[in-house]
């Protein structure tokens, strides 16, 4: 449905003008502009050509042609309104109907092109609107120049005043003999008089971009958010009444019936299927469970354990009502300070006697779609700090013009980490650090001045690591509070859905789970 | 892919533009010579400069320009500028250019915020799109619907870039707000293309919730639902029935545009019979209330595709596509005309051909004004009547008689068409002979044309049975040829006379101009008789003053002897037949000495002298035949006359209808599948399981195949083969070349290896053409280790069918020698055999072209080949024609062959080859082939083809 090309040739074939709308090497396009005029026939009454792959619709007008490069499938009603407001547009913008009047403005005549086609799809403007879209006379900036010009004249006005009070006051304090104070705030008012004026010329426009490259926060957000996504897109009406068209729906109806006769497969009012999008990875199974810790640490740098804070959830999901109908086996580790919290729907008594997940009313199967939804929460607090999964030690030290920094880092047996990243603060650098000795990988990031370090996988392979960097002097404090990050795919209270029972008998779906323990915050302070 | 090009301007090498000019003019503060500098920068960069000093001028002294054009300049400037280093990474200096980005995302300006979203939409480095995200975002609630309309653009390419997901990960939650809200037309398109391409269930959820407004909405709208629901159910959704309501409620849209997406959408949507219909009576109406030419052209482009699949359906209508014969257009009503005759059944074959007949009459009746439209129209309904006929010849009946009323007519060809016709009816009809050949008397004093004359004479002769009609013929003839004998002494002072001139001065005139071989409809080169040829322009030049005279005896004055040789031999046959049939011997010979009269003076006016010419020992030849036949008649030559003509007729009549079963068959079995073709059982497709792949999206396919983004791979056998080697082993640098044609361009994908122990250096690849070719790129310098190996690719474009030359060198630097050694390549020669594919054209079409075009090329036959049926096959394989002589014209064993060969190139040209050949004595043959194109390459090219390859034998 888009046009490919549009272009203005002489009769003899030159290209004069040619815009393209779709991506298309050059190569191809002059390639089709060449063949066009050896296509075009005479004393034809018609005014398109079809090659194997495309069709030229064009209009001749004077020494030029004008010429729309579409697909064969393109609707030629609809790309023939387009030339004839090409061919309306043209002689507007070229000061005559020949070579040189075209290459005089060429440019104009694209700007033009653009109007009439955003990216190939169809417009509905006439000239007049073009030719308006063309000259961009904007009501609005002239407003907004003239309020610029009266802000600029206020600011004059204020700085001729203060120029006065300054020569005033000056010859006063010349009478007294006291000038060194009062000459230094003087000019400091008028100048914060000139900042004004800059931030309100400059309107909101210099607001700092979010800059290149993706840090990590940024796409922390972007899974965050498409995770709440689903629940957004649900709400999207379902609605599935059939049409009220009067007499007409009578028709279609008969329509329906006789297509239905010739056994077009055809259901009348289903509801439109539930809205899909694309979560970060999209459940096979029939029933997925997601377990899912979060740590909340801050670390005194001399050791010492200021915070400790586990959440843990466990949520749901179900593609089919069929298999709404179905109990959950729980285990977990016995653990000190663990305690569980259940939805309200659910049976607490027999989690509490069997640990078993199941709802109050069994003839309710657990919601389905695509959304999880959370069945139990958990937290654990009081840990000492030994049971930490990673510790990380930093160690400034100055040592003549430089500062030595050594880190090290120790991870407990129990877990396997991954992605870790531990980003240290640095003080204002004009250059990158000067990486000593390193574990794994490391990236300074210059705009929030601080050194990454990155092991991909902490296991029994490398259980505590170090690295040293050089920096210019600076004060210990310059490099706290480091930050953690990592992932593990075990978790500290060890719950797990041992087996699914189905209420309803017969077979028990298929399940997956997925388990994991990430940090939101580690700190060291 | 190459990088996409998106636009072109006219570039004039004759005003080179000095960098430092620009530069000058960039940095100046006159804001008119700014424009021209960007202008004149731009124009340079399209024309394969790269100025990579100018960017930071530009930087520096146009980002801050107030001016909107120079603002708008610089989005072209950045749009074509490469963004990315060798390796594909983001420049760093264009960050440098974000910032002004932002800034005009911010404009008070409307128009440059829009402008600037809508070059977003040809960004794709998510380096620079990701910092201007979110001001794309507060654009999309500005309430200038321009700005609303181009930010919804750039979301949707954005979006869809292969990262696009990450940079806006809740683009189509804001697009789905964005539309609901939205009442601009073009914003609402915009936005719902969008959520078709990057969130279909949305777009459809969005769709079947409003489904009962959407006949309300604007057309812009209504164009992209249907193509939201070709795509949608193209995977054989259970809510089909859902979407087909909404287009069939379309249907009735007031734009015309979207009734014609409709169709077509129906048609894709369900080959159920309803559907079908459905669509083609939607198609026939636009057929009759749009007046442009192109649409009702495409519209029955469409019908045709209808015709192809859904037969029955399509003949339903049958009617309402005949009524597009109103059209003046004479393509209209031949594309028309193709679509109707081919699905004539017994069931409308009445209808048509009274529809037909009206039009025939109506051209009659629309006169003299627009004559030779009329004719040609007139001859295409005749065509087409005699089409009919053939498949139902019961209509015959009906029509022959009207028809018949045209052999007078003025259009040559029309009344060839009608005679040939009634010969055909006459002979496959019986009943209808005694009525035809009543109406033929009567009618045939008008018939002015000589082809014509002759044709309905043979019929006379051939076809008069009972006494009656032969006694009725035989004075018509006499009648025609008037008074005896052609002239007198005193010629000079009978009025007569004057008009035996008159033409004489013509016919002479045209007879020495128009006296060029031509080639006949089965392949022989011949010398066409001036005369004939002559006789044929002389009624329709003279009408006024000739009217007076009977026909024949017209033409027979004029020097067509021909026609002389017809008349007397058509006499003898209906007196030999009168023999037969008169019971009083005195009847026929009275008969038989006034024609023996007719033919005497026929040969005395041949040899008088005041014929324009004297008689051809042809025709001289035919009537002392005839003359000698009718004092002398025998049971054996009266048998020949009577009855073999008749049967050879008959017989040629059989294999034309025998040839076209064949190709019908021939059509037929190309249309079954294969043993091993998959077999589709749509049942269990309907269901599920669909891959995506099968779901192959043809408009989408369309659009690539459009872009030249679809190239098909040719098999690796094939491919090996065009391995061109360019260089000697022995040679510092080996050089070989793979060269793959496309349609208009040519690529080489050239290895060069360096054979030596040194680095080469400035090693560049120089390359010129011959011919209509042309290089695109500029070739670039590149540096090549010892004994290493680089692939170098080379655009050429083409611009006509004509055998193409590349030749070019390498040339490059050591270290140690400074100067720059060469090594010349070999000639890559561009085969015309790439350009040219086998097609067909009518004999008539063949000879008009024939005669038109000036270019021609004779080869002489030299070949070593003996058999001349084994060297036309030779010269057809070697140079990828198609025969147009039938092959029964072939058949046979005499010593000498002529056939006709037609290709056309993919500009859209025509090659012409006639080949004659004779077996001499001792075996060989000899002969010529004739070449004849409209341009001189396709002329040359071919001929040096044929000269090569015609030897034959050992390749």
């Amino acid at each position: 449905m888009v046009v490919l090309a549009a272009s203005v040739l002489t009769k003899t074939g030159k290209v004069l003008v040619s815009r393209q709308f779709v991506d298309m090497p050059r190569i191809r396009i002059e390639g089709l502009l060449a063949a066009f005029p050896k296509l075009v026939g005479t004393g034809k009454q018609h005014t398109y050509v079809e090659t194997e792959n495309v069709r030229y619709v064009y209009q001749p007008i004077e020494a030029l042609y004008i010429i729309l490069v579409t697909n064969k499938q393109s609707n030629i009603l609809e790309d023939l309104d387009t030339l004839r407001l090409l061919a309306k547009v043209v002689p507007e913008y070229a000061p005559s109907l020949d070579e040189e009047g075209i290459c005089e403005m060429a440019f104009e005549i694209i700007f033009a092109f653009d109007e009439c086609l955003s990216l190939g799809n169809k417009e509905n403007l006439t000239v007049a609107q073009i030719r308006q879209y063309c000259e961009m006379e904007s009501h609005e900036e002239k407003l907004h120049k003239l309020v610029l010009q009266s802000k600029m004249n206020e600011a004059k006005d204020v700085m001729k005043k203060k120029a006065t009070e300054i020569e005033k006051s000056k010859i006063e304090k010349g009478k007294f003999q006291t000038s060194g104070y009062s000459s230094i705030s003087g000019p400091r008012r008028s100048e914060s008089g000139f900042n004004d004026i800059n931030i309100s010329s400059s309107g909101s426009g210099f607001g700092s971009g979010s800059g290149f490259g993706l840090n990590t926060e940024s796409i922390d957000s972007f899974s965050s958010k498409s995770k709440d996504r689903p629940a957004a897109s649900a709400k999207a009406p379902p609605k599935g009444l059939g049409m009220q068209l009067g007499k007409k729906t009578q028709k279609t109806n008969q329509f329906l019936e006789s297509l239905k006769a010739e056994g077009e497969v055809i259901i009348e009012d289903v509801q439109p299927s539930a809205v899909q999008s694309k979560s970060v990875l999209p459940p096979t199974d029939p029933i997925t469970v997601t377990i899912e810790e979060k740590l909340n640490i801050i670390v005194e740098r001399n050791g010492g354990l200021r915070n400790f804070d586990l959440q843990g959830t466990l949520s749901l999901q179900i593609l089919n009502q069929d298999d709404g109908f179905i109990q959950l086996q729980i285990e977990n580790r016995d653990m000190p300070g663990l305690s569980f919290k259940t939805h309200p729907n659910i049976n607490k008594d027999l989690f509490n006697s069997k640990q078993v997940l199941g709802l109050k009313d069994p003839n309710r199967p657990f919601p389905t779609g695509q959304n999880d939804v959370g069945l139990m929460k958990w937290r654990i607090q009081k840990m000492d700090e030994s049971s930490l999964p990673l510790t990380v030690n930093c160690w400034p030290s100055v040592s003549g013009n430089d500062t030595y920094v050594n880190i090290e880092y120790e991870a407990s047996d129990l877990f396997d980490l991954q992605n870790v990243v531990i980003s240290v603060p640095l003080p204002a650098l004009r250059d990158p650090p000067t990486v000593n000795q390193i574990d794994g990988e490391w990236r300074y990031d210059a705009r929030n001045s601080s050194l990454e370090w990155s092991i991909l996988l902490i296991d029994h392979s490398n259980r505590s690591g170090s690295m040293e960097f050089v920096v210019p002097p600076a004060d210990a404090s310059a490099f706290f509070p480091i930050s953690i990050k990592f992932a593990a795919s075990s978790t500290y209270s060890d719950v797990k859905v041992a087996g699914i029972n189905s209420l309803k008998g017969g077979n028990v779906p298929k399940f997956s789970q997925r388990v994991q323990l990430i940090t939101d915050s580690y700190q060291v302070v | 892919m190459e990088k996409p090009c998106t636009l072109l301007v006219h570039f004039d090498k004759g005003t080179p533009a000095m960098a430092n000019e620009i530069k000058e003019a960039l940095e100046g503060s006159d804001v008119a010579a700014k424009v021209d500098a960007m202008k004149r920068a731009i124009m340079l960069l399209l024309n394969g400069e790269t100025l990579p000093q100018l960017f930071i001028t530009i930087v520096r002294y146009v980002l801050p320009s107030e001016d909107h054009t120079v603002q708008k300049l610089l989005l072209f400037y950045l749009e074509i500028i490469d963004k990315t280093d060798a390796r594909g990474r983001v420049l760093p200096e264009m960050i440098l250019i974000c910032q002004n980005l932002l800034n005009n995302l911010q404009h008070a300006n409307e128009y440059i915020r829009g402008v600037t979203l809508r070059f977003l939409c040809r960004i794709s480095e998510p380096e620079i799109l990701e910092p201007l995200i979110p001001s794309v975002l507060t654009n999309l609630e500005h309430r200038h619907p321009f700005i609303r309309r181009n930010a919804l653009l750039a979301i949707s390419s954005i979006y869809r870039l292969p990262n696009g997901e990450q940079l806006l990960p809740d683009a189509p939650e804001l697009v789905e707000k964005a539309l609901s809200s939205e009442q601009d037309a073009s914003a609402r398109r915009n936005a719902f293309l969008m959520l078709c391409n990057c969130s279909q269930d949305r777009a459809v959820a969005y769709l079947l919730s409003n489904a009962d407004r959407v006949p309300e909405w604007p057309d812009l709208l209504q164009m992209a639902v249907v193509d939201l629901i070709r795509k949608v159910c193209r995977a054989n959704r259970p809510d089909k029935g859902r979407h087909i309501k909404i287009i069939i409620s379309l249907l009735n849209s007031p734009s015309t545009a979207v009734v014609y997406e409709c169709a077509g959408a129906l048609v894709s949507l369900s080959s159920a019979p309803t559907a079908v219909r459905a669509a083609a009576n939607t198609y026939c109406q636009l057929l009759s209330s749009q007046s442009d030419n192109n649409v009702r052209l495409i519209i029955l482009d469409r019908l045709n595709e209808l015709r192809k699949s859904h037969r029955e359906v399509m003949s339903e209508v049958v009617m309402d596509v005949l009524r597009a014969l109103s059209s003046p257009n004479p393509d209209v009503r031949r594309k028309v005309l193709d679509i109707v005759l081919d699905l004539v059944s017994t069931k409308n074959v009445d209808e048509v051909v009274l529809f037909l007949k009206k039009e025939v009459v109506k051209t009659q009746a629309a006169g003299e004004s627009d004559k030779d439209a009329g004719g040609e129209y007139r001859q295409m309904l005749v065509q087409a009547i005699h089409a009919c006929t053939i498949k139902f010849p019961e209509v015959a009946g009906s029509v022959v008689h009207v028809l018949m009323d045209f052999l007078g007519d003025s259009n040559v060809a029309s009344a060839i068409d009608v005679v040939i016709f009634v010969r055909e009816i006459i002979e496959t009809n019986p009943k209808l002979r005694v009525s035809m050949i009543q109406r033929l008397i009567d009618t045939f004093y008008q018939i002015r044309a000589a082809r014509v004359c002759s044709c309905a004479l043979w019929i006379l002769g051939e076809y008069s049975l009972s006494l009656s009609e032969v006694e009725a013929a035989i004075s018509t003839i006499k009648q025609c040829v008037g008074e005896l004998p052609f002239y007198s002494a005193t010629e000079d002072v009978e009025p007569t006379a004057e008009s035996t001139k008159q033409p004489h001065a013509v016919n002479s005139s045209v007879t020495t101009s128009s006296r060029r071989p031509v080639v006949l409809a089965d392949g022989t080169y011949a010398t066409q008789s001036a005369a004939s040829e002559a006789a044929g322009v002389a009624p329709s030049v003279l009408p006024g003053s000739l009217s007076s005279i009977p026909n024949l005896r017209s033409l027979i004055l004029s020097g067509d002897f021909f026609l002389a040789a017809v008349v007397a031999s058509t006499l003898t046959k209906l007196v030999l037949r009168l023999e037969e049939v008169q019971p009083a011997q005195a009847e026929t010979n009275k008969a038989c000495s006034a024609a023996l009269l007719v033919m005497v003076s026929m040969l005395q006016f041949g040899q008088s002298g005041f014929a324009p010419h004297p008689i051809d020992d042809d025709s001289y030849d035919r009537i002392v035949l005839c003359v000698r036949l009718l004092c002398n008649t025998g049971d054996e030559v009266r048998k020949v006359w009577l009855e073999s003509c008749r049967q050879s007729f008959a017989k040629m009549l059989a294999e034309k209808q025998f040839r076209e079963t064949e190709e019908l068959r021939a059509k037929a079995q190309i249309s079954h599948a294969q043993p091993d073709d998959l077999i589709d059982f749509y049942h269990l497709k309907s269901r599920k399981g669909m891959s995506q792949l099968e779901l192959e999206d043809e408009v989408h396919d369309d659009l690539k195949r459009a872009t030249g983004e679809f190239t098909k791979d040719a098999d690796d056998a094939s491919r090996l083969n065009r391995i061109l080697q360019l260089t000697g082993f022995s040679d510092p640098v080996y050089a070989e070349a793979y060269v793959t044609v496309h349609h208009y361009d040519i690529v080489l994908d050239v290895t060069i290896i360096n054979r030596t122990k040194e680095t080469l250096q400035n090693l560049c690849l120089e390359l010129a053409t011959m011919g209509d070719l042309k290089l695109v790129d500029r070739p670039q310098n590149y540096t090549l280790a010892p004994e290493s190996s680089r692939q170098i690719k080379a655009n050429i474009k083409v611009s006509s069918t004509e055998t193409g030359v590349i030749f070019g060198n390498i040339v490059y630097e050591t270290s140690n020698v400074m100067e720059r050694n060469v090594v010349v390549l070999n000639d890559i020669h561009i085969d015309i055999m790439d350009y040219i594919s086998p097609a067909t054209c009518a004999d008539v079409t063949f000879r008009n072209m024939w005669a038109e075009f000036e270019w021609e090329n004779k080869v002489a036959i030299s070949t070593v080949i003996q058999d001349e049926k084994e060297f036309l096959e030779h010269i057809i394989k070697s140079t990828n024609m198609k025969c147009l002589t039938p092959p029964s014209a072939l058949e046979g064993d005499c010593g000498f062959l002529a056939a006709n060969l037609y290709a056309k190139s993919v500009f859209g040209e025509d090659a012409l080859v006639n080949i004659s050949v004779e077996k001499q004595a001792d075996g060989k043959l000899s002969g010529y082939i004739r070449i004849r194109s409209k341009t001189q390459g396709i002329a040359l090219s071919l001929g040096d083809k044929i000269t090569l390859k015609q030897k034959g034998g050992d390749h």
